[in-house]
């Protein structure tokens, strides 16, 4: 990592971490908050959209969240859970005189009516289902959560706000769909008009943590009066409004127009780093289905140039191989070596000699949705191609690709991005039924023995193994780290950069 | 008369007909599942499977379209997906932008094109004619996002007179509403100002030429009333025609224009529902957008009898 990265993230971790602002900041005030469109919905349970938990964090609240450590913090729990010796029982203490939006006071019963909504409908909770045998009241104010096996994620999965396991009132939550967005978080729904603006308001009877304000975790001041989310689909548009001063904030603005913004009227501002370009090989059917044929892809990719021709300048991203950068607790360096920023075209000829490649084309999937996953499919047509690979791009749009990902029978490898997830067993190739369908003894015994550890010290140890199997078996390539730019008006204080922005804390200088 | 709006008046449904099958099928042959985009990037094949249930979109495709004409005989254009409320009403809540957009832009377009037509044609073959031409023709091949960004660029960003995009907040009053129309109706209006130009131009050049102007002008009438008052009224059939067509253009050319300046009109919403896979949306608005097409020619047909009494169907 780069010192100018290096700095940056030491920045953000910095500035995540700061106690609570001090209670002298200004009441009062709107503002304008540019995104990248309308949410495909506002029930944050039924989508895992990174648009959808950045606007509804502000509505809905979950049990637990993340501090500025990305160490998991209690919420709407009193505490954190004890957790009984065998890792089974989860017994959660609620905070007393927490309300809902329409006045109701929180309960045991509201919490489990919402956590059964959760492992019915959402997909993380879903997923969580096969190992939940139970949810239960205790008392008015305690829940137990009984496991039929040890699993480890279970508080990041109750902790994150996309496919978020929000609370709301029992009454609500029996219902699949939902029609009244009632939560306890600080701001409430005031009026939606789609594609025009989203308006919260202050919730005048929210009950804050008093904590200091770390990351997600912490208090909540509520020094805005309303928070309006207006969509603005066209980055281009983006940039001129942040250039004009339009917005108070503006999410998502592609990394080559930071120069732009910096001669606006508002800053640029920079969250170093913010995630991570994939190639998720097709492990189930077809020409990636051999483990030496995909070795042979990880070893003729050029990252660092592939990252060049997406994010044009160093400023913006860093060629390296370990699934968390250095600022996370999962950093390691285990199993690596099959990574090279300059790729090693003759390991990968030798390779793809040894494999069963045929000669068939490798079908690339991606969509220029995200400009940089094509501009990387078209340096790697280019590596794949010399070093022996007859390469096709399959080009389409996103919802397009979204369906297609589905089938095995339709791609070979298939390109996107998420960000640095808190617990890295939410990473997509984790699941076996996740588009790419990896599944293989390795991946079950390393990952299962890491699901299982409650001890985070030794999940720590433990996640090595499990980097070491990916970078072994290959179900996917990590191309490196890139960063995210968004802009900011100087009048807008008591932000940090975080992957999901939120308005809460923040305040309009005087 | 009667018997003439009776046969166009059939000739409209059979259309529309035959529009509701078509967009049915290519949108739902379209691939892309409205269920994988609501459940985002980290759903599996099974949860997408069980919104499909919930959302009713396992049925075949023909019992999908049985139940949809069903619904427009009813007078029901279906549920948005993803919008949770009725397609009427998500088109009505974005009619007012669209409606603004069109009228403003046509405006333009016309207050733009009819002088500088006319005056071309009288000064045909002129210096100022050749440069109204050249300028026509760019016009109509700038297209009308990258001159959207440039307008932003110049009179939002440099000048500041205008916004950026949006059509306001929650407090926006009507006027203000109308004030963040200005820069996308102007793009609009001069894209589509090029066509009208060219058929006026056409139309009065052949008029221009006729006994009766030349009658008129050997009475000793001003050149003002021979140019109004005999040529252009005889010239406007041709541009009345276009004028309409213009306006059923830009309310499919508002689509564009509504991106860049993301402005919550009809247009953005058949954007938005295309790359969502919001089918009833989708199939809804083109419904609407293609019967006014049809309403529209319908009553420039109807036009044409009022204004040229020799006009016969």
């Amino acid at each position: 990592m780069n010192s100018f990265l290096k700095l940056m993230s030491a920045a953000i971790l910095a500035g995540a971490s700061l106690p609570a602002i001090a209670h002298a900041q200004s009441h009062g005030g709107a503002i304008d908050v540019a995104t990248i469109g309308e949410p495909p919905t506002l029930d944050p349970m039924t989508s895992t959209a990174d648009l959808v938990g950045i606007i509804t964090q502000h509505m809905f609240e979950t049990l637990y969240t993340f501090d500025g450590n990305w160490a998991v913090a209690p919420l709407l729990a009193a505490d954190l859970p004890e957790i009984s010796e065998d890792g089974l029982t989860y017994t959660i203490a609620l905070r007393d005189g927490v309300t809902f939006h329409d006045g109701s006071a929180m309960t045991s019963e509201d919490v489990v009516a919402s956590l059964e909504r959760w492992l019915r409908i959402a997909s993380r909770g879903l997923q969580t289902a096969e190992v939940v045998e139970s949810v239960a009241a205790i008392d008015d104010l305690t829940v137990e959560i009984t496991l039929s096996t040890p699993y480890a994620p279970l508080l990041s999965l109750l902790s994150l706000n996309n496919s978020a396991a929000i609370v709301i009132p029992a009454e609500i939550a029996g219902n699949d769909v939902m029609e009244d967005y009632i939560g306890t978080g600080p701001y409430q729904l005031g009026e939606r008009r789609p594609d025009q603006f989203i308006q919260l308001t202050r919730f005048e009877d929210y009950a804050s943590r008093e904590e200091d304000a770390s990351g997600y975790g912490g208090g909540r001041a509520q020094y805005l009066d309303e928070i309006r989310f207006v969509p603005v689909p066209d980055a281009n548009t983006r940039i001129e409004g942040a250039v004009a001063g339009q917005f108070d904030y503006v999410d998502s603005i592609p990394v080559e127009a930071y120069d732009r913004i910096e001669s606006g009227q508002t800053e640029p501002v920079m969250l170093a780093p913010f995630g991570w370009p994939v190639f998720v090989m097709n492990t189930a059917e077809g020409v990636m289905a051999d483990l030496t044929t995909r070795k042979a892809v990880q070893a003729g990719l050029a990252p660092h140039d592939m990252l060049l021709a997406a994010f044009g300048s160093e400023e913006f991203f860093a060629a390296e191989a370990p699934m968390y950068p250095d600022s996370y607790v999962w950093h390691t360096e285990a199993g690596i070596e099959p990574y090279n920023p300059s790729g090693d075209m003759e390991r990968a000829a030798s390779l793809l000699a040894e494999s069963e490649y045929d000669g068939s084309p490798v079908r690339i999937l991606t969509s220029r949705q995200y400009e940089f996953h094509y501009t990387m499919a078209q340096v790697a047509e280019a590596y794949l191609e010399a070093a022996g690979f007859d390469v096709q791009l399959d080009v389409v749009e996103w919802a397009t690709l979204t369906q297609r990902r589905t089938d095995p029978a339709l791609w070979d490898i298939y390109i996107t991005h998420s960000p640095f997830l808190p617990e890295p067993s939410l990473t997509g190739i984790m699941s076996d039924t996740s588009p790419g369908w990896w599944v293989s003894d390795a991946k079950h015994a390393a990952l299962g023995a890491f699901n299982a550890e409650a001890d985070p010290d030794r999940r720590v140890e433990l996640w090595s193994a499990v980097q070491e199997v990916i970078y072994e078996e290959v179900p996917a390539f990590k191309v490196g780290n890139f960063n995210a730019v968004a802009a900011q008006s100087s009048n807008l204080e008591g932000m940090n950069p975080a992957p999901w922005p939120y308005f809460w804390n923040a305040y309009l200088a005087e | 008369m009667l018997r003439a709006a009776f046969n166009r008046l059939v000739g409209m449904l059979t259309v529309m007909a035959i529009v509701v099958t078509i967009v049915f099928i290519i949108v739902r042959v379209t691939p892309g599942d409205p269920a994988a985009v609501m459940l985002g990037p980290d759903a599996t094949a099974a949860d997408v499977q069980a919104l499909r249930q919930r959302l009713g979109l396992d049925g075949t495709i023909f019992q999908q379209f049985v139940a949809y004409i069903g619904g427009i005989l009813r007078g029901d254009l279906g549920q948005s997906i993803f919008l949770g409320q009725p397609v009427t009403t998500a088109l009505w809540m974005r009619a007012e932008p669209t409606f603004f957009l069109t009228l403003f832009s046509l405006g333009i377009a016309t207050i733009i094109a009819l002088p500088i037509g006319i005056a071309s044609a009288y000064w045909r073959g002129s210096l100022f004619d050749q440069a109204m031409t050249a300028i026509a023709m760019f016009a109509a091949s700038v297209p009308s996002f990258w001159l959207g960004l440039i307008f932003i660029q110049v009179f939002a960003v440099q000048f500041g007179w205008f916004p950026t995009s949006g059509y306001g907040g929650p407090y926006t009053g009507f006027v203000e509403r109308l004030h963040h129309l200005v820069l996308p109706a102007a793009t609009l209006g001069i894209v589509s100002s090029a066509l009208i130009m060219r058929f006026t131009r056409a139309s009065m050049l052949d008029v221009l030429n006729d006994d009766y102007v030349r009658t008129a002008r050997s009475k000793g009438m001003t050149e003002w009333r021979v140019v109004v008052k005999h040529a252009l009224k005889n010239a406007l059939i041709p541009i009345l025609t276009v004028v309409g067509l213009t306006a059923a253009l830009l309310i499919s050319g508002a689509i564009v224009t509504e991106t860049v300046f993301a402005l919550p009109g009809v247009g953005n919403l058949i954007v938005s529902a295309v790359l969502r896979r919001d089918y009833p949306v989708i199939q809804g608005a083109l419904l609407i957008v293609a019967g006014l097409y049809v309403l529209i020619n319908f009553l420039i047909d109807m036009l044409y009898l009022l204004v040229d009494p020799r006009v016969r169907y």
